[in-house]
């Protein structure tokens, strides 16, 4: 027959349990304090780091890049906050800087392009107008799309459009493309034409009828599609944005 | 034919059918309006014909295999007349004339040429002023000539100037 389990052995077990509890927070502590001290290190670190490499990190897109790298690698995101001591590094304010002149650019192309733009033609653009110095030249696609990342806090108005390897559209107007617009505009680009048509959304892409006519229709109420009937077979949709005589205009 | 730098819009073929979206079509009319008003200025024409518009590389790009219907220039000339910038010459609104300037800018850049030249108080043909050696350098210079009566004919009202008939000729007398 089995013994039940004593009053004495609850008792023996309830103490086990306290002294497991007890040396269990004295761990965290100890951790927790190494933390705390490992953090003021890398703080201090960083600091030094960043008043060290200012102009560095401000200049060298190379140094950027890799900078940007070992931020995510570690997890944090040095463009999150102005505040707290990642305001230090400035490099926030490098991106808040291009930031600001990618709405200009997008601005001011909109007339003709609609506020669909190629993030080359954003960038060749926005170095024209940053000056001739070197470090106002070398200003990278990877720069780029951080800045625009950074202007989502505005709301849907910035975007960044993949359309293709290596290749993006910066979408500057409210109104989130849906994705058969996306691939619209994916398919035009690696057409390489700056048009697309029904027909060939339905041949190529597998759509019926509809859906493509529905795809574009709502471009060209967006504003980013022109509408081209002089096409001996069908009807063609242009996009200012990707027509070569455009974007050098 | 006119020597002129098309803008991009020329070689884009959707340029030469009128946008179905408004804020698109306003973007096109606009530009060309402007394509319209160089064009004219830089062959020193002032009028339109739209049955013939077609056979003007203006309206037809045979580039790009793309032109502009009738209907389409029609649609454009009648949005420049909102502002002044054309007006039709026939009921049937086929001819319309194109004012680069708008008649009273006209008006206004002979009145100063007349008193830059101390032209006040006499009399010159209107030959003088659109052939004459004195206004070669100037932007009315070749100016079509009804254009330039009506032009005339508005500082007329704003007793700057008065026009008079000679025997096979017309003169302006400015004040």
């Amino acid at each position: 027959m089995r013994r039940r389990a004593g009053v004495g052995a609850i008792q023996k077990q309830r103490l086990e349990q306290e002294k497991y509890r007890e040396k269990g927070s004295e761990i965290q502590e100890n951790q927790f304090q190494q933390m705390s001290k490992q953090l003021e290190v890398f703080r201090d670190n960083l600091e030094d780091f960043a008043t060290k490499h200012k102009n560095e990190i401000k200049k060298n897109a190379q140094f950027r890049r890799q900078f940007q790298e070992m931020c995510a690698a570690i997890g944090v995101d040095p463009l999150a906050s102005g505040k707290g001591f990642w305001s230090v590094l400035g490099i926030g304010d490098f991106y808040y800087e291009l930031g600001v002149q990618i709405v200009e650019v997008c601005l001011a192309t909109n007339y003709k392009n609609g506020g669909l733009i190629t993030l080359e033609e954003l960038r060749t653009r926005l170095i024209a107008a940053r000056g001739k110095a070197k470090t106002h030249q070398d200003i990278t696609n990877e720069d780029l799309l951080a800045a625009i990342k950074k202007l989502k806090i505005f709301g849907n108005g910035f975007t960044i459009v993949p359309v293709g390897k290596g290749k993006w559209l910066v979408q500057s107007v409210p109104g989130e493309l849906n994705l058969d617009q996306t691939l619209v505009l994916q398919k035009a680009n690696s057409l390489g034409t700056a048009w697309v048509s029904a027909g060939i959304l339905t041949g190529d892409l597998r759509w019926n009828e509809t859906r493509a006519q529905n795809a574009l229709d709502h471009m060209v109420k967006e504003g980013l599609a022109w509408v081209d009937s002089q096409d001996s077979k069908e009807t063609l949709y242009w996009f200012p944005s990707m027509f070569a005589e455009c974007v050098s205009a | 034919m006119a020597e002129i730098t098309w803008p991009w819009q020329y070689n884009f073929p959707p340029f030469f059918t009128i946008q179905p979206h408004s804020e698109t079509r306003a973007k096109q009319l606009e530009a060309w309006e402007t394509l319209i008003i160089d064009y004219l200025k830089a062959s020193k024409q002032s009028t339109i014909d739209i049955r013939e518009s077609q056979n003007t590389p203006l309206f037809n790009n045979a580039a790009i295999e793309r032109k502009l219907s009738q209907e389409a220039v029609l649609t454009i000339l009648e949005d420049m007349a909102k502002t002044g910038k054309a007006a039709p010459v026939d009921k049937s609104k086929n001819v319309w004339e194109i004012y680069w300037h708008s008649l009273d800018e006209w008006g206004n850049m002979i009145y100063n040429w007349a008193c830059n030249n101390g032209m006040n108080n006499s009399v010159c043909t209107l030959f003088e002023l659109r052939e004459g050696d004195n206004t070669a350098d100037q932007e009315f210079h070749g100016l079509d000539m009804n254009v330039l009566v009506k032009a005339l004919k508005r500082l007329e009202l704003k007793s700057r100037c008065e026009l008079m008939e000679f025997d096979d000729s017309q003169g302006v007398k400015f004040f």
